[in-house]
């Protein structure tokens, strides 16, 4: 019975060494476009766009999941599905911080990875020394979640626990939500051709009836790229109205729009 | 003036041209207008960069427009630069308009004096 412990420190539970981990240095790109369209694998029309009216993705929702995701649908077609980062006040939350647009960087080392999205921004912070999901109180609901893994060679295994899910995130502009009883289970390598697999084993058993896998890529950028500072607050003229209507303002922060929903 | 480009060559550019932190659903995408305008401000920030511009209407009166276009870091990556638009510039642009006629649009392509573009101009 003693083997078991012993088999976890030696090979599971000890953070790689430095020259053992692999370079994903530099500044990267997300391949799946569609406007964040989450799995594009399942989206249709294949080349429809988040927040298009009639693009939708098929993941194995459950009835309770399916109905929510239509009444989003709907809310998309009138142009009124309240997406939580377009207010530039929280992050874009796990796992759809993997779908945004602008560029991303991942940071590795032993102990522990960041991934670090310039959009929002995001931070998922993975780590890899060994510890375990806290148990509450020292576990709560963030927009990001908790992550812990380890590395098996080249390949980082880690899982993502205590997201937020539906009360303050969405997958992506198409309305698609899971609960916070959600788990993913992700793997992230490199492939050649300087891209970066990222593949998600979804568990959700109130929003899911079955494991919905997904997978999404990254592209190294030229040598030299740079990631910016992003404040979505810093000139936001596109305030969101109550009814979820995006209004425009002008320099001066009258609203242009000449129709205005009442609220 | 402006001047509402042909059916035919709109639909190049029926493709929203920003990747935007809200929906673009308030421009009309099956629509595009061109228009000689004046540069009045232009705004290098996030979440959107904003060309404010002068444009004169059908009576000869100028109006203040507001031309929305992407994040200025995927912009810069893409060839912008914050003093790409200085107030009393002349150019050409080319934009998707409000739906409800409002006094703003959604970014497509410019035209600079010298003849060099930016964005979507010469598909």
């Amino acid at each position: 019975m003693r083997l078991i412990p012993v088999i976890c420190l030696v090979l599971l539970c000890t953070p790689a060494r430095p020259d053992e981990l692999p370079d994903w240095s530099g500044v990267w790109q997300r391949m799946e476009g569609n406007a964040g369209m989450f799995d594009v694998s399942t989206t249709v029309p294949p080349d429809g766009r988040a927040g298009s009216p009639g693009v939708r993705q098929h993941p194995p929702l459950t009835d309770e999941w399916e109905t929510k995701y239509r009444a989003n649908l709907d809310l998309v077609a009138k142009d009124r599905l309240p997406d939580p980062i377009s207010r530039c006040g929280t992050p874009a939350g796990f796992p759809r911080m993997l779908a945004l647009p602008d560029v991303y960087e991942f940071i590795v080392r032993p102990e522990q990875t960041w991934v670090i999205t310039e959009n929002g921004p995001n931070i998922l912070r993975i780590y890899t020394d060994g510890r375990k999901h806290p148990s509450p109180p020292d576990l709560w609901l963030t927009f990001t979640g908790d992550s812990v893994g380890r590395w098996n060679g080249q390949v980082l295994e880690f899982t993502t626990v205590a997201m937020i899910g539906e009360v303050q995130t969405v997958l992506d502009r198409s309305g698609l939500t899971l609960s916070d009883q959600a788990i993913v289970a992700t793997k992230m390598y490199l492939i050649g051709g300087g891209l970066l697999r990222a593949e998600l084993v979804i568990e959700d058993p109130l929003a899911l009836t079955e494991p919905w896998h997904v997978t999404r890529h990254f592209r190294r950028m030229p040598p030299g790229t740079k990631a910016y500072d992003y404040a979505c607050a810093e000139n936001n003229r596109n305030p969101i109205t109550g009814t979820g209507q995006t209004l425009t303002l002008d320099t001066d922060g009258h609203v242009i729009d000449k129709v205005i929903e009442n609220e | 003036m402006n001047r509402t480009v042909s059916l035919g060559l709109l639909l190049l550019f029926l493709t929203p041209v920003v990747v935007a932190h809200h929906s673009f659903a308030m421009f009309d995408s099956d629509r595009v207008v061109e228009t000689e305008a004046t540069v009045v401000e232009f705004q290098w920030t996030n979440p959107h960069v904003w060309i404010e511009i002068m444009v004169a209407d059908d009576t000869g009166t100028a109006n203040q427009w507001s031309i929305e276009g992407g994040g200025k870091n995927t912009l810069f990556r893409s060839g912008w630069r914050p003093n790409m638009f200085e107030p009393g510039d002349v150019i050409s642009i080319r934009y998707h308009p409000m739906h409800d006629g409002s006094h703003a649009g959604g970014f497509i392509g410019a035209r600079f004096p010298d003849g060099s573009t930016i964005g979507r101009w010469d598909e």
